[in-house]
C-alpha cells in the first residue's frame, strides 16, 4: 500500500560499543609557507567549522563540533544525506561543516547565523579529511595514506557530503590555485603520520597563503575558528 | 559651507581657545514617512490626553519628572535655567590620559564633532593638537550641547581635532550580565602561534573609503526604479549548486594555475611531448570526481 511505513530488513544491531566516545580531535602544527613534498598531500584548509561525525546502525549518531552543544540539530539535513553516501557502518569521519550560498559558494555568515540556530541558513555540507574508524574497526593508528585511500572508498559523492580533493606532493600549486579561490590557508598532511588525538606532531601542518589581489568571489569573509578546547 | 552648531572655548588651566563645533557624521539611513495605507496621505501623531480623552495642543503639555510610582512633580524651563554649570560655553579639560583602546571608558561614544579654531586661538590650538599627538594623549573634558552636560574627549585628527562626546559611567551596562567563562582560557604556543599568523595575513590598513553601505545602495536603486514607474525585478540569482561543485570549481582552479606555470616556465626547449604530459597532468586534476551513489 502506497505511503505505508514498512519494516526494512536493515540490521539494526548497533555497533556502538566498538566505536570510542567523544573524541579530542587532531590539532594542526602552524605551518610558516606553502611547500612542495612528494610525502605530504595537500588540500583547502576549509573555513567552516571542524567536526568528528560517527555513523552507528545505519544513522549519524553524533556530530562533534568544537564549540557547539547540538551540531546535529544545526546540521540537520546531514543526518539523512551522509549514512546513505557510505559504503560501511560504525564509521568515524573526521572534516569540515560548511555553509553555501544559493550558488554553492562558502558563506561563513550563513554558516554562523547556523550555528546560532537558524536551520534555514545556507546549505549545509559536509568536507570529509580523515577516516578514524570504518566498519567498526580502529583506524586510526594507520598511515593517512591508508586512512585516505579508505575513505575514499567509502564514503562516496553527493549534494552535501563529498571527501575533500587533495593533491600529493604540489603544496605550492595548490596553494596558487586557494588563494584565487579566496581561502587562506592549505592543510598538509604527512602520508605516513597516524593519526593523534588532541596532537599532530609534525604530521599535519596548517600553513597561510598570501591572499590574492583579486580572487573569484571576494565575499568570502575568511574568519577561522581557532581550536580552544584542546586537551591531551 | 558648513554650519558650526555650538561656539565656545576650549579651556584648561588659564589657557582659553576659542572654538566652533561641527557634527562630523551624519545619518546614512534611507528616511521613510508613515503613511495611510487607502489614500496614501501622510499620517499625524496627535497628543493625546487619556483623563481627558480628547487630543490637546503640545502648547498644554509640561515636562514631569516620576519620581515615585505616579507621582510627578513638574520642571519648568526657570528650574532648568537655574541649574549651574561651570560648561556653559565651554570645552573644560578635566586630564589627559594615555589614548590607549582599553582606556576605561572612552569606548562608549556618542556622537563626534570636528573643531574648527576662531582666528585669535589657532596658534593655540595646534599647539595643543601637537603635545596631544606627540605624546599619544587624549584630553577628557566636559562640555554643554542642547541643555545637556555631556562627557567627552578630544582627540588629534587629521588637520584639526576630534570632540567625541562619550556615555557617563551609568549609561554604560556591566559586563558582569554576560555569560563569560570565569577561568583564565589557556592557548598552547602554537595555537597562538597560528592566531598570529592568522592574523598577520590579514593585517592591513584601514581606509573607510574601501567600505560602503551595499544595502542602502540596493534599497536606493528599487526606490529609484519605482519613481520611474518600472516594477523592482528580482536580483537574479544563481542556480543553485552543491558542494561538488565548489570541488569541480577548486579543480578547474589548480589545472588553471597549472596551466600558467606551465606557461611561465615554458622556453624553446620544452617540447611538445613535456606539453602533452602536463595537460595530461591538468585535464586530469581538472575533471571532477566522478559522482558514485549508492544503489538501494
Amino acid at each position: 500500500m502506497p505511503g505505508e511505513q514498512l519494516d526494512l530488513p536493515i540490521s539494526t544491531a548497533s555497533v556502538t560499543e566498538r566505536l570510542p566516545g567523544r573524541i579530542t580531535p587532531m590539532q594542526p602544527a602552524p605551518g610558516v609557507a606553502p611547500f612542495d613534498d612528494p610525502a605530504y598531500l595537500f588540500e583547502a584548509w576549509w573555513p567552516g567549522i571542524r567536526a568528528i561525525a560517527v555513523v552507528d546502525g545505519g544513522r549519524l549518531v553524533r556530530l562533534e563540533a568544537e564549540g557547539l552543544a547540538d551540531a546535529l540539530t544545526a546540521f540537520g539535513e546531514l543526518t539523512e544525506e551522509l549514512p546513505g553516501q557510505l559504503m560501511e557502518d560504525g564509521v568515524v569521519l573526521d572534516g569540515w561543516l560548511l555553509a553555501l550560498d544559493e550558488g554553492g559558494w562558502l558563506d561563513t555568515h550563513l554558516l554562523r547565523r547556523r550555528l546560532g540556530g537558524d536551520g534555514r541558513a545556507g546549505r549545509p555540507a559536509f568536507v570529509a579529511s580523515d577516516l578514524l574508524w570504518c566498519g567498526g574497526v580502529d583506524w586510526h593508528r594507520r598511515t593517512y595514506a591508508s586512512r585516505r585511500q579508505r575513505l575514499e572508498a567509502v564514503l562516496l559523492d553527493g549534494d552535501r557530503c563529498v571527501v575533500s580533493h587533495a593533491l600529493r606532493g604540489e603544496g605550492t600549486l595548490l596553494a596558487e590555485a586557494l588563494a584565487r579561490f579566496g581561502l587562506d590557508a592549505l592543510s598538509a598532511r604527512r602520508l605516513d603520520a597516524r593519526y593523534r588525538f588532541g596532537g599532530s606532531g609534525e604530521g599535519w601542518l596548517r600553513v597561510p597563503i598570501a591572499p590574492a589581489e583579486h580572487f573569484e568571489r571576494p565575499r568570502l569573509a575568511l574568519i577561522q575558528r581557532l581550536p580552544f578546547e584542546e586537551t591531551d | 559651507m558648513a554650519r558650526s552648531m555650538w561656539r565656545g572655548a576650549i579651556q584648561f588651566g588659564l589657557v582659553t581657545i576659542p572654538v566652533k563645533l561641527y557634527l562630523a557624521t551624519e545619518q546614512g539611513g534611507i528616511g521613510f514617512n508613515l503613511l495611510h495605507a487607502s489614500c496614501l496621505n501622510r499620517i499625524q501623531m496627535k497628543v493625546y490626553c487619556p483623563y481627558h480623552d480628547e487630543v490637546i495642543p503640545r502648547s498644554e503639555t509640561v515636562r514631569g519628572y516620576e519620581w515615585s510610582k505616579g507621582k510627578y512633580v513638574v520642571v519648568t524651563e526657570e528650574d532648568i535655567d537655574s541649574v549651574p554649570l561651570q560648561t556653559m560655553r565651554a570645552i573644560e579639560i578635566e586630564m589627559f590620559i594615555t589614548a590607549a583602546r582599553d582606556s576605561g571608558g572612552t569606548q562608549f561614544v556618542k556622537q563626534a564633532y570636528y573643531l574648527e579654531p576662531e582666528q585669535i586661538g589657532a596658534k593655540a590650538f595646534y599647539l595643543l593638537k601637537s603635545v596631544l599627538a606627540e605624546q599619544g594623549k587624549s584630553a577628557i573634558c566636559k562640555i554643554v550641547l542642547k541643555d545637556r552636560e555631556q562627557l567627552a574627549a578630544l582627540n588629534p585628527f587629521g588637520n584639526t581635532m576630534l570632540l567625541t562626546t562619550l556615555h557617563w559611567p551609568d549609561e554604560v551596562r556591566a559586563i558582569d550580565e554576560l555569560n563569560l567563562p570565569e577561568d583564565q582560557i589557556e592557548f598552547k604556543a602554537s595555537e597562538k602561534k597560528m592566531a598570529e599568523q592568522l592574523v598577520a595575513s590579514m593585517t592591513g590598513d584601514f581606509d573607510a573609503d574601501d567600505y560602503a553601505d551595499d544595502y542602502r545602495q540596493a534599497l536606493m536603486a528599487v526606490i529609484e526604479r519605482k519613481v520611474a514607474g518600472e516594477k523592482p525585478e528580482p536580483q537574479e540569482r544563481a542556480e543553485p549548486t552543491n558542494i561538488t561543485d565548489l570541488m569541480a570549481a577548486l579543480e578547474a582552479s589548480v589545472a588553471a594555475a597549472r596551466t600558467e606555470r606551465k606557461a611561465a616556465k615554458a622556453g624553446p626547449k620544452a617540447g611538445p611531448k613535456a606539453d602533452a604530459k602536463a595537460d595530461a597532468k591538468a585535464d586530469q586534476a581538472a575533471a571532477p570526481r566522478q559522482r558514485r551513489r549508492k544503489t538501494a
